[in-house]
């Protein structure tokens, strides 16, 4: 593999990006320890984290272009996987989500994780060769279309959380190709306006099921929320985050809000809130700063790309990877409702991890191949 | 690339992706800052809150024996169903109850009063659901632990009584503090929360301070079901202590069984020692058992047989010694000859008064039940000469009466250490309300009153302590119950916080006797008409006599409806009241049926029974030489009819 690599290559090669990535992986290794010391979720992230190093050397290795220009091909072959997570027997049911799909070797992994990828690809491809000049409306159909397969089947499984972190790479996409700032403006103004209507209209009409509004009540009001029923993760969040302080509780996981199992999904969905009980605030600003410091080497690699296509690639990745850290930690921070997304490079999963670190070697790709042309 | 190149200013836009992403970074650390910087302790308290629990450690609570060492009550390891609030906060937990009442066989109405009661209350932590669990109800709530979290199994001593109804109303019985008695301040300064097990009633309630102990804690953390996962602390509970009564077993039960055998079965027999005032037999029929407020409280049938406690027109939860009033009849003319002695209305060279078989006030005749001529004192004692009284009454006006009744206390309680204690009512009392009624106090309620009728009704522990000085030179004692209070040792380190001091033993402090001024010649001719009352040929208690042991009474026969009404229900209540052995008198004895008739023939020979017993104990030589001269002692009874 280091032969694939020539002399040029390694001396390109981000290694501070990726650096970066794997110390916050290695950071929330920590933490899936700090949150279930007695499950071996984290020594199967330690695993997970070198076969997605693996990865991310070899698409790092590999010319984006080449890639890109077989886009349509993966896109297809990740529809086909989605579709089939919703085959009874492939697709393996969790907390009532059939979001994951066994297979013979490989083994069981989550589609909607991966498809990420090949879903920016093809947008990359349609909008990176596209001419300039402001965005058709056409132009913005066939974009929302290509977004529509993956999510349309993601909604079918269902799993909103994984559906919504999609809609950053498109809304990433068209912002930078060209699309008329008004149009920008006139759908934020939409969007505010028509999502508490949206939201009234769902409770009016029973669309937006108790427990959902429940989730939204909480954010609105903690105090008050029943903290036993849907507003409890909200709550215990809080309170976990809040207890770590300054500098955390300095490992005294016998008493730890996830030892106690007050704090649900604490080594995925809540992995941020056991950060803030372990490490408390100086921890967690760390962390946030180790993300600005990657995304800002992300989009300071969109703005060296040699192409349009490439630009967009790693700009949908900023901005998926900006939203999900959002909402996560939104979720955890008890300001956003609680919704099923994991957050990125921390949260144990190997199919999130693997995702990223393909996202990040596409970037690097893009970056190693800025002096070529 | 060179972005600038673009005729789009997309340079711009993705610095603006930037601003962005960073905006929202920005707002996540703010959000940080203000939970674990501004919030952080508000949290963490929140979070040790939610974590922490104390799980009290029952203290014993102290046995009660009476004065040989025979154990009245004591405690017996049980186990509790118990809810905790914890988990069910903010729950609606009665939709739960049909299956609690279901799989515990408890009584589901029961449970949701108790409930609504208890969870209102600041304190609650844990609920009693059943007392008693069998193993069958243990294996359920182990089977149902996963669908009900806040159950849960507690080891708890339980109060048992193996006496059962006998000693009922002076042991009383412990209960769950109630929500009244929450309220009072003085009650939350004791630091009592819901759930905690008082004495309720009789000495378990008098002496509930020392039999309770002080309970300790476990301080544990539990995880988010309430399940413990480690112990943090456990401070060690101290028991009660144990309580030794002036009680004689064996005297209450020869008091028992006489109550038991008496023609109503309703009425009360104390006996107690006229030197101390130790109370050595209370017994008060019909009882109660005291078990069904402990043991069966949460069983359908345990709350019928409680409420049917309360509805019984017996009123078997009243103790008839210290709670039931009767007029005294006859017994009323002791204490009141000893006021006209005082007060020197009669001495003991010129105590003749006339009987005239009775007298006339106004237009009505009030008779005395013989013809006695002009008899002196000794004699009218003896005979229970009504008319003696009458006259005797008159010439020490209502006032030397009410003189009398202050001298005697009945205007007080006697101070016997149990609860609740009622204050006889006599003349003194009545008098404001007759007065303003009536106008003024008209003599015939005078020559009532002077036959221990119409405006006066005693408690009978009340009469007992009034009489019984007569043999003691004076000497007025306060009854009680309490012998002596036994050591506890320490528990836990010096030193340490919760070191909780030995609690040394202490015995009753009994108050300087009130003594009432008695010539030693006034005091021998009381003794020697209580004296020929039971022991001469015509005196009206009789059936109290024992051969070789001098007893001393007066009979009362107390008329409870008019003449020519007083039969069956309204019967007249039967009393006797004495001390033995004149002159030096070990015992003291009052006797009261209810209803029954004539003192002499029903409630002299209960009091004889209880002596019996005492001199079995202290004197079995005397004893069996009575047993021998028991067929004489029932033919005088049968003669000794007036009263």
């Amino acid at each position: 593999m280091v032969a694939v690599l020539e002399k040029r290559n390694l001396r390109d090669f981000d290694w501070l990006t990726a650096t970066l990535a794997v110390a916050i992986v290695c950071f929330g290794v920590w933490q899936i320890y700090n949150a279930q010391p007695t499950e071996s979720y984290w020594s199967k992230q330690i695993t997970g984290l070198f076969i997605a190093l693996v990865a991310l050397v070899v698409i790092a290795a590999t010319d984006y272009r080449r890639v890109i220009d077989y886009a349509p091909i993966f896109y297809g072959l990740g529809l086909v996987l989605l579709a089939l997570v919703l085959v009874p027997g492939l697709g393996v049911k969790v907390n009532g989500q059939q979001a994951w799909l066994k297979l013979p070797v490989i083994g069981q992994f989550q589609p909607s994780e991966f498809v990420k990828v090949p879903t920016i690809l093809m947008l990359a491809k349609y909008f990176g060769a596209r001419k300039l000049g402001s965005l058709q409306f056409k132009e913005i159909l066939v974009g929302v279309l290509i977004l529509a397969a993956p999510v349309g089947l993601i909604m079918l499984e269902p799993d909103a959380g994984q559906a919504m972190t999609y809609f950053p790479i498109l809304a990433t996409i068209l912002f930078l190709s060209a699309i008329k700032i008004r149009y920008v403006v006139l759908m934020l103004a939409a969007g505010l306006i028509l999502m508490p209507l949206a939201y009234y209209a769902g409770v009016q009409t029973g669309k937006i099921k108790n427990y959902q509004q429940e989730r939204i009540n909480v954010i609105l009001d903690p105090e008050n929320a029943d903290p036993r029923g849907y507003g409890y993760h909200t709550v215990q969040s809080m309170i976990t985050v809040g207890k770590g302080g300054l500098s955390g509780i300095k490992g005294d996981l016998e008493t730890s809000q996830a030892k106690l199992k007050f704090l649900p999904e604490p080594q995925t969905d809540f992995i941020f809130a056991v950060t803030a009980e372990n490490t408390g605030f100086i921890g967690c600003i760390s962390l946030l700063l180790a993300y600005a410091m990657l995304l800002s080497r992300l989009i300071a690699g969109a703005r060296q790309a040699p192409d349009r296509a490439g630009m967009l690639v790693i700009m949908a990745i900023v901005g998926s990877l900006t939203f999900q850290i959002f909402i996560n930690v939104g979720m955890a921070l008890g300001f956003l409702p609680v919704i099923g997304v994991p957050l990125p490079l921390m949260s144990a999963g190997l199919s999130a991890v693997l995702s990223t670190f393909i996202a990040i070697g596409f970037v690097i790709s893009v970056k190693m191949r800025r002096f070529v042309n | 690339m060179k972005l600038n190149d673009q005729a789009q200013n997309l340079g711009v836009r993705v610095g603006a992706i930037q601003v962005i992403a960073f905006v929202f970074l920005a707002i996540l650390g703010v959000r940080l800052y203000y939970l674990q910087l501004v919030k952080g302790e508000y949290y963490s308290d929140k979070a040790e809150n939610q974590r922490i629990r104390l799980i009290p450690i029952p203290a014993p609570r102290g046995a009660i024996f009476d004065r040989n060492g025979k154990l009245l009550v004591d405690s017996r390891p049980t186990y509790n169903v118990t809810l905790s609030n914890e988990p069910i906060k903010k729950i609606d937990i009665t939709e739960r109850f049909e299956d609690y009442a279901g799989g515990l066989n408890v009584d589901r109405q029961y449970l949701v009063e108790r409930i609504n009661l208890i969870r209102k209350q600041p304190g609650f932590e844990t609920m009693v659901l059943k007392e008693n669990a069998t193993i069958q109800d243990i294996a359920w709530v182990k089977a149902h632990e996963e669908e009900y979290p806040e159950l849960r199994i507690e080891l708890q001593p339980q109060r048992f009584y193996p006496l059962g109804t006998v000693l009922a109303h002076v042991l009383g019985y412990v209960g769950e503090i109630s929500p009244k008695q929450l309220e009072k301040p003085e009650v939350i300064e004791k630091g009592f929360r819901p759930g905690d097990i008082i004495g309720k009633g009789g000495l378990e309630q008098s002496y509930d301070e020392f039999l309770r102990g002080k309970p300790g804690y476990r301080k544990v953390i539990v995880d988010s079901r309430g399940r413990v996962q480690s112990e943090l602390e456990t401070v060690p509970a101290q028991a009660g202590q144990d309580l030794v009564t002036t009680i004689d077993l064996d005297l209450q039960m020869a008091a028992e069984e006489q109550l038991a055998n008496s023609a109503t079965k309703r009425g009360t027999i104390v006996a107690m020692d006229p030197n101390n005032g130790e109370v050595l037999v209370m017994a008060s029929a019909p009882s109660f058992d005291p078990n069904a407020f402990v043991t069966r409280i949460a069983t359908p049938e345990g709350r019928r047989e409680i409420a049917g406690y309360y509805t019984n027109e017996q009123r078997p939860l009243l103790n008839r010694a210290i709670q039931g009033r009767y007029p005294p009849g006859s017994t009323w003319k002791i204490p009141e000859s000893i006021g006209a002695l005082q007060q020197g209305v009669i001495t003991v060279a010129q105590s003749n008064v006339a009987c005239g078989g009775g007298i006339t006030i106004g237009n009505k005749f009030t008779r005395c039940m013989g013809s006695h001529g002009s008899p002196p004192l000794s004699y009218a004692i003896t005979r229970s000469c009504d008319g003696y009284y009458y006259r005797l009454a008159l010439k020490m006006k209502i006032e030397g009466l009410i003189e009398m009744i202050e001298e005697f206390e009945f205007d007080k309680r006697t101070g016997v250490d149990l609860p609740n204690e009622k204050v006889s009512q006599t003349p003194k009392s009545w008098m404001p309300s007759v007065v303003k009624r009536e106008g003024k106090w008209s003599d015939i309620r005078t020559v009532y009153a002077s036959i221990g009728q119409d405006t006066v009704v005693a408690t009978p522990i009340a009469m007992l302590r009034a009489i019984a000085p007569v043999g003691v030179a004076g000497r007025m004692y306060v009854p009680h119950f309490l012998k002596e209070f036994k050591a506890i040792a320490a528990v836990g380190d010096e030193g340490s916080p919760n070191y909780i001091p030995a609690k040394p033993s202490f015995g009753y402090s009994q108050p300087e006797p009130k003594i009432i001024e008695m010539t030693a010649d006034q005091n021998k001719i009381m003794v020697d008409g209580m004296l020929g009352a039971v022991n001469t040929p015509g005196g009206t208690a009789g059936g109290a006599r024992i051969e070789g042991f001098d007893v001393a009474g007066k009979t009362g026969t107390a008329q409870v409806a008019e003449l020519g009404k007083d039969v069956g229900a309204n019967k007249d209540h039967a009393w006797f009241v004495s001390f033995a052995p004149a002159p030096k008198p070990e015992i003291a004895a009052i006797a009261l049926i209810e209803n029954s008739g004539f003192g002499g023939r029903n409630s002299a020979p209960a009091v004889r029974a209880v002596y019996q017993a005492y001199l079995a104990k202290h004197r079995p030589e005397i004893a069996d030489a009575a047993k021998e001269g028991s067929q004489k002692n029932a033919d005088r009874q049968s003669s000794g009819a007036v009263d």
